[in-house]
């Protein structure tokens, strides 16, 4: 008996001291960084996602013609120059001396497969519309290193989006499988691609063949972490060097920290409402629209269900954007004067109403759809809450049969006037607008401005034509209620000197990285 | 007992048919993968033209009998959103989920066997009291709070372990990684094995125990004393392996569980296993994970189950198989 205490006694002890001699940390070198964000990377395929997550890790693997920099800067990249010859022909003089990491050439060539690739629907290109309005990719005068790129339609955003087209290598990529591709990306960029576990971690090494500067930083690893509290322990505990999108719950505790240093800015995603104008619905009458949107006490929602991290939005595009618009204002929250207005289009006592949302895609999402259901109470309309998860929700918008809906939207290529034809202006399959209308929200003034605004060459004049555009739609015809932009956070890990800007788009681009000297 | 195998397995052939069916019809109806997939700015035509790409145009029978034609061969197909063939992806992860799990049953094993046995000879110790009430807790916390409390203690404020991920690894053989081997990789595994084995490792010393407790008042075991038998006899030989038919029923069913589900405790730790993938998947709307992952997990308890029958006869030769 005794016998067999004293042996589970030293099993325990035993057990105890190779506890202790695993727990002796391992440093990590000084030119290696691990970042952790909030969606994993969820293909290596640089055509086979357009989310930013993806975008984000293509950009350190692959380039494309033009780069963008930390403040949002169109560039050089693969190509050097650019400029629009007519407005259906786009000319670049492309870089020399470029290699992939297999070691082949960069060419004209590639850049011509790589718009042909965007066209190819599942399993290759998630950039369809993209590949559609590309017509060709030709050498001008026989000169390899001039190319001009024709679309099929006058496309005044065409080089805006250039940062986010990647080029392939065009014999390995013919070569290799889907799957292959998927898995082992070939790329020009200055990081080459190591290892990659799915939702797990993605690991990079510097490209010591870059036709730029080599970056600093040697080493480079992505890891998702979805849990919030795993995302705290792991930026305090200095396991990560840097941790994108501080959970709003948790921010107050991961600023207080005081190992971690806490970077803000306002995001680029606009959360707004969209909001049916069918003849016979409420909500057809301005006057209605107008009285929603002055009920909805937007200071409120920021403090109490953002925690302050959020920025009143009296727009859909952000300040970077072509088409935003400083002059917009917010209609500031009046009770008294929405309960007047619901009273002379005729609802004196309100009515009903059903607000459908997301709960799982935005910040807080289904929390900001509740507080509007209770602020709209204070004016007699009758919310009825309908949040659900977002692979049910958007093939609902998809349907276009809303009423009253919570959506957020940010344009990867800075341009409005290729936002509204997706989100406002009248569904048109034939066109392809209004894919995101999930309202079937129709104004025959916006249509009009925006057919007008597409044929403008001219870029300034054409953002002009986009402010008025954007005008119109908030101000005079409230075609959605803005609520707020998100904000973009950080938290970097004071105790190894990282210098660290964030960059508007939220990419994580490590050459944008270092250490400080 | 080939007699029985043979049926054990026809009869998991049918759950399996079931599962599959079961499975790819409720995915029809949860969320549309083409509107992500062919991209926020797609056109209607565009959107149509993945969905004849992708097959999803067809008539629901047609798709499944597609779906279970190329399952048959082995082909699951290609991920929705990685583009890469489904079965790689979760044969990549699923080594990731065994060792966590083989580590997490050990853990109860040992632990859960060893303290069920001191518990059941001196039931009434203040210790032992204290150890069945701290079995309590393993048994109603929630795994995500064990797993966030061991975080919080041992890698946030005493600094001892990693918060997060499966350290460093060495590839044996394929894709099949180890982190066995080095000594980071089992720095990381100590918080999530005792976060998943926590529930299981209180659950076999609750059985233990009982079995014990019970096997102890026997004739037999009196015999045993009486004859003057030494104590390691008494009570492996003859008590212990008569209280642990339970102990193996339950640590058997368990395991094939420990591996398909320990989704809660890899996604806490960031684990890079199959339910990590899995939970990745649904939030992705990458179906043809989903469906092949819940394939393979049934097959994995199907068989594990089927070894633990076997394993009946060779501790208790009462039991036969007609």
């Amino acid at each position: 008996m005794k016998r067999l205490t004293s042996i589970i006694v030293i099993l325990l002890l035993v057990s105890g001291l190779i506890m202790t001699t695993l727990i002796n940390g391992i440093a990590a070198g000084k030119d290696s960084i691990n970042v952790a964000v909030g969606s994993p990377p969820q293909t290596m395929n640089p055509h086979g996602s357009d989310s930013d997550c993806n975008l984000s890790v293509m950009g350190n693997i692959f380039e494309g013609l033009l780069y963008r920099d930390v403040a949002g800067e169109l560039g050089p990249g693969l190509a050097t120059s650019w400029e629009r010859v007519n407005d259906l022909t786009w000319r670049f003089t492309l870089r020399k001396g470029v290699k992939f990491h297999n070691g082949n050439d960069f060419t004209w060539e590639d850049v011509k497969f790589s718009f042909e690739r965007l066209k190819e629907p599942f399993p290759v290109s998630e950039m369809l519309d993209f590949g559609g309005i590309t017509k060709s990719v030709e050498t001008v005068n026989g000169d390899p290193w001039t190319i001009d790129i024709k679309t099929t339609i006058s496309v005044p955003y065409f080089a805006q989006n250039l940062h986010q087209i990647f080029i392939m290598d065009e014999e390995s990529t013919k070569s290799r499988s889907v799957g292959e591709i998927g898995q082992n990306p070939i790329g020009t960029g200055p990081y080459k691609f190591v290892e990659w576990v799915k939702g797990s971690y993605l690991k990079l090494t510097t490209n010591e063949n870059y036709w730029g500067e080599v970056p600093s930083i040697k080493n480079a690893e992505i890891t998702p972490i979805t849990e919030p509290s795993t995302r705290l322990a792991a930026i305090t505990t200095g396991q990560v060097d840097i941790l994108q999108d501080i959970p709003v719950e948790l921010f107050e505790t991961v600023a207080g920290d005081s190992n971690v240093e806490v970077i803000t800015r306002p995001g680029r995603r606009a959360i707004y409402l969209g909001l049916k104008n069918e003849p016979g619905f409420p909500a057809s009458d301005i006057r209605v629209r107008k009285a929603m949107y002055l009920a909805i006490n937007e200071e409120e929602i920021i403090e109490k269900i953002m925690f302050g991290h959020a920025f009143p939005a009296a727009q859909i595009p952000d300040p970077p954007t072509v088409g935003y618009d400083p002059s917009l204002k917010r209609l500031p929250y009046n009770l008294e004067e929405a309960k007047s207005l619901l009273a002379e289009a005729g609802y004196p006592d309100g009515f009903k109403i059903k607000l459908t949302g997301p709960n799982d895609r935005y910040v807080r999402d289904a929390q900001i759809c509740e507080a509007i259901a209770k602020q709209l109470a204070k004016v007699g309309i009758e919310v009825e809450l309908d949040t659900k998860p977002k692979a049910i929700f958007f093939p609902e918008v998809d349907e276009h049969k809303l009423d009253f809906y919570l959506i957020g939207w940010f344009d990867g290529s800075y341009d409005f006037g290729r936002s509204i034809i997706q989100l406002l202006l009248s569904v048109n399959e034939e066109k392809g607008y209004g894919g995101l209308n999930g309202a079937n929200y129709s104004d025959p003034t916006l249509d009009k401005l925006f057919e007008e605004s597409a044929e403008i060459v001219d870029p300034a004049k054409r953002a002009e034509k986009l402010k008025l555009l954007n005008r119109t739609a908030m101000e005079e015809k409230i075609a959605a209620i803005p609520l707020h932009y998100q904000e973009d956070s950080y938290a970097v890990y004071k105790g190894r000197g990282i210098e660290f800007t964030p960059r508007a788009d939220t990419w994580i681009l490590f050459r944008e990285i270092s250490f400080k000297k | 007992m080939y007699k029985c195998i043979i049926t054990r397995l026809t009869q998991g052939i049918v759950i399996l048919l079931v599962v599959s069916f079961v499975c790819f019809g409720i995915f029809q109806f949860f969320g549309d993968p083409v509107l992500t997939l062919a991209g926020r700015y797609a056109t209607q035509a565009q959107q149509k033209e993945v969905r004849i790409k992708m097959g999803l145009d067809k008539p629901f029978y047609i798709q499944y009998f597609v779906f279970l034609k190329n399952a048959l061969r082995g082909d699951f197909g290609l991920s929705y959103v990685a583009q890469a063939p489904v079965l790689g992806l979760i044969l990549e992860r699923l080594p990731a989920s065994i060792e966590l799990a083989i580590s997490a049953m050990l853990i109860a094993l040992i632990l859960g066997i060893g303290l069920g046995v001191i518990v059941s000879l001196n039931p009434r110790y203040f210790i032992n009291r204290f150890i069945m009430a701290g079995s309590l807790f393993g048994v109603s916390l929630p795994t995500f709070l064990i797993g966030i409390l061991l975080i919080m203690i041992f890698a946030v404020k005493l600094r001892f372990l990693p918060t997060f991920g499966r350290g460093e690894v060495i590839k044996i053989a394929g894709n099949w990684r180890t982190g066995f081997f080095t000594i980071d990789g089992l720095r990381h595994l100590i918080l999530p094995a005792f976060t998943l084995g926590m529930y299981q490792l209180a659950v076999l010393l609750r059985l233990t125990r009982g079995g014990m407790l019970e096997v102890l008042r026997e004739d037999y075991i009196r015999t045993a004393w009486a004859k003057g038998l030494p104590p390691k006899i008494v009570i492996f030989k003859h008590a212990l392996r008569n209280a642990l038919i339970p102990v193996v029923t339950m640590a058997g069913l368990q395991f094939g569980e420990l591996i398909a589900f320990s989704i809660v405790t890899e996604s806490i730790f960031q684990w890079p296993g199959a339910g990590n993938l899995l939970l990745t998947a649904v939030y992705e709307t990458d179906h043809p994970i989903i469906v092949a992952y819940v394939m393979i997990t049934s097959i994995l308890i199907l068989c594990v189950n089927l070894v633990v029958d076997i394993l009946y006869g060779y501790i208790n030769p009462k039991i036969r198989y007609e």
